[in-house]
């Protein structure tokens, strides 16, 4: 009898084995002597068990770092920091898999269809931390900005996936700096900055006297 | 400080001016390279202002790892750098921005397989100070009160880089030729490589704490190595304060005394006795404790001292030896400090100008007790590095790689004193001395 582990062992086994998605889901049972339908009953296709794999060690993450006793005293800054860490600490264990599975898709701006599930599990917990990080106004709630905050945190979900992807230094310690600077930065971009300041003054200049007599060259 | 300041070997002073200088580019080529706005090459360095300074040390406390260790040596050799500058990185020695919370537990889990939480009863997330390459956290165990510091990941490689960055701006603005200055960068890579090596770090606190157990007035932390690994130290917290923290409480000559007589024999204790010696004494790395002891806290640099160097060099402070021309020549040419190639007028030159930099430098050592406190004997040594920097006779780099950081100990060791206004023992670990300078066939 299969499980879904059995299947997504068998599927990691072979690709990692082969370098590329076994021909056909029939192929595939027949190798690892199950009846195709067995099969549908827990994957539509190749890719779904992907997107599976990837979501999953998201959420084990998620579970992972909100049974930490510091858990409740991080700020939403902190909360990300910690996901970014134990995700690519976890997935290291799959490391030739992800080496894998990201290499394979078509280079572009779309999210790859293997990521979409894992999209939604972290845009998720990126609205959660980011909604209390602005109710807690430690990020700035800017509009129209503010809802794309969570955008801004999965290109830079994105940006290290690859860098790790390609680093080579001991203990992976060059995504460790990685992402203690990006995110750092990202959340940086998202505190009230000096951009605020200058674009409330220039708001605050339009409405009051009118912008170009204030400056002096209103004739 | 100007252009011509170009020689190594010449007086401690020098020596150490030199490598504040050496340092100093290291910082300008950051700011070049972060902010190039910032800085003005051409700038004559006496004329930068206070706002140049804040950036400088701004940039440089961002920075951290290798740069941060550059500002520690800077602020040490105060008066060689104008006020503003030293004021500015001084502030380096007890501030940096901190490492995140989420960083430290990855850390944790990379070497050990668990959070703080699970190694120490109690653990503080965030940080009480940075250690240049690092930063210190508060910890407890079974009642004890823990220090844990924690190193900013890819150091290592940070600093074979920075050094790589500094040197070609190194040739030209120290005018010494690529092969003549390799032989110190290594020498300086190696020392700040080895720091970064935490497992090497703990087994030489343990080894030293071991060996100067016997010091009075000196106390060391214990530490823990099952509770240590690559990145992380986990260490006994010292109470007490800072240097300049104790000195703001306005401690009685006695007291002031008993600390620098402390220091004198923790550092000459193991110049001559273990020929080994923490060579960073910069004020951050000591804690004076509520009973006035001197406490120790950072093994992370520690220069051996080879025979070939320790014989000529502390013969020449404590014996007759610079007494006797002949042989004072024979240390001179054996530290490289007089060459082969030199001509006679040139020897006779070198050695009169070597000569009284070192009576000037040796004065503590040639009596039994020395008073840190008067300026003068600071003025002197300074001003001898002034005139030095105007002559072009050091142009070019003369002495052995080990006067780098042996020169870094002493001087940083006679600044201190000097902070402290101590007056010290200095016959208590006395140099060993030979009349007599071997030397090699060659």
């Amino acid at each position: 009898m299969a499980t879904t582990e059995s299947i997504q062992k068998a599927y990691i086994d072979y690709v990692l084995t082969e370098g590329e998605q076994p021909k056909s889901v029939y192929l595939f049972a027949k190798k690892n002597k199950m009846p195709e339908e067995e099969f549908y009953r827990y994957f539509g296709s190749f890719d779904a068990i992907e997107q599976f794999i990837w979501a999953d060690l998201a959420k084990r993450t998620l579970t992972e770092i909100r049974s930490q006793e510091v858990w409740g005293q991080y700020s939403a800054r902190e909360k990300a920091l910690s996901f970014f860490y134990a995700f690519f600490e976890l997935l290291k264990g799959s490391r030739s898999f992800a080496v894998y599975s990201v290499k394979k898709q078509p280079k572009g701006f779309t999210t790859p269809v293997i990521f979409s599930e894992l999209k939604t599990v972290f845009e998720n917990f990126a609205d959660e931390i980011l909604t209390e990080g602005i109710e807690s106004s430690e990020l700035s709630d800017r509009k129209f900005f503010s809802k794309r905050y969570k955008d801004a945190l999965w290109i830079q979900f994105g940006f290290v996936l690859h860098f790790w992807i390609n680093d080579n230094s001991a203990g992976f310690e060059k995504t460790d700096e990685a992402i203690e600077k990006g995110v750092n930065v990202t959340f940086d971009l998202f505190q009230r900055s000096p951009i605020d300041n200058l674009f409330e003054y220039g708001k605050f200049l339009a409405q009051h006297g009118g912008l170009k007599e204030t400056m002096g060259f209103g004739n | 400080m100007n252009k011509e300041q170009n020689s190594i070997p010449t007086s401690k002073v020098e020596r150490s001016a030199k490598f504040v200088k050496t340092g100093f580019k290291v910082g300008g080529n950051y700011i070049k390279h972060y902010s190039k706005k910032l800085f003005n090459p051409e700038l004559d360095r006496t004329e930068l202002n206070e706002d140049n300074a804040a950036d400088i040390y701004q940039s440089l406390s961002e920075l951290k790892g290798s740069a941060l260790k550059v500002a520690q040596m800077l602020s040490m050799d105060k008066n060689l750098l104008p006020k503003a500058y030293v004021d500015k990185f001084t502030q380096s020695q007890y501030n940096a921005p901190p490492l995140s919370g989420p960083l430290i537990v990855q850390t944790f889990k990379k070497y050990f397989g668990k959070s703080p939480e699970q190694i120490y009863d109690k653990f503080n997330i965030r940080s009480s100070n940075a250690a240049s390459i690092g930063q210190v956290h508060q910890a407890e165990l079974n009642g004890k009160k823990l220090a844990v510091k924690i190193q900013y990941p890819g150091v290592g490689d940070s600093i074979s880089s920075d050094l790589k960055l500094v040197k070609p701006f190194a040739f030209r603005l120290l005018g010494m030729s690529e092969k003549e200055l390799d032989v110190y960068m290594r020498e300086v890579e190696e020392r700040l490589l080895e720091e970064t090596d935490y497992e090497l770090e703990v087994r030489r606190s343990i080894e030293f704490s071991t060996a100067c157990a016997k010091l009075d007035n000196v106390v060391f932390p214990t530490y823990y190595p099952e509770l240590s690994g690559r990145r992380i130290i986990t260490m006994d917290w010292l109470e007490g304060k800072h240097l300049r923290e104790f000195l703001a409480t306005n401690p009685s000559q006695e007291i002031r005394n008993q600390i620098g007589q402390a220091l004198w024999d923790f550092y000459n204790y193991q110049q001559h006795e273990l020929r080994a010696v923490h060579a960073d004494p910069h004020p951050g790395n000591f804690m004076i404790t509520a009973e006035n002891k001197l406490g120790v806290i950072d093994f992370g640099c520690i220069k051996e001292m080879p025979d070939d160097f320790y014989y000529p060099f502390f013969s020449l402070t404590a014996s007759n030896l610079l007494e006797n021309k002949e042989e004072t020549i024979k240390a001179f040419r054996k530290l490289e400090m007089i060459w082969k190639t030199d001509t006679p007028e040139q020897v006779e030159f070198y050695y009169n100008f070597y000569r009284e930099m070192i009576i000037l430098f040796a004065k503590p050592y040639m009596s039994s007790e020395f008073d840190f406190g008067p300026t003068d004997f600071f003025d002197q040594l300074y001003a001898v590095g002034e005139k030095l920097s105007k002559m072009p006779e050091f142009k070019t780099a003369r002495g052995v790689k080990h006067f780098i950081y042996v020169n870094r100990t002493n001087f940083g060791l006679y600044n201190i004193l000097h902070e402290l206004q101590a007056k010290v023992k200095t016959d208590t670990y006395r140099p060993h001395v030979v009349d007599h300078i071997e030397m090699d066939v060659a």
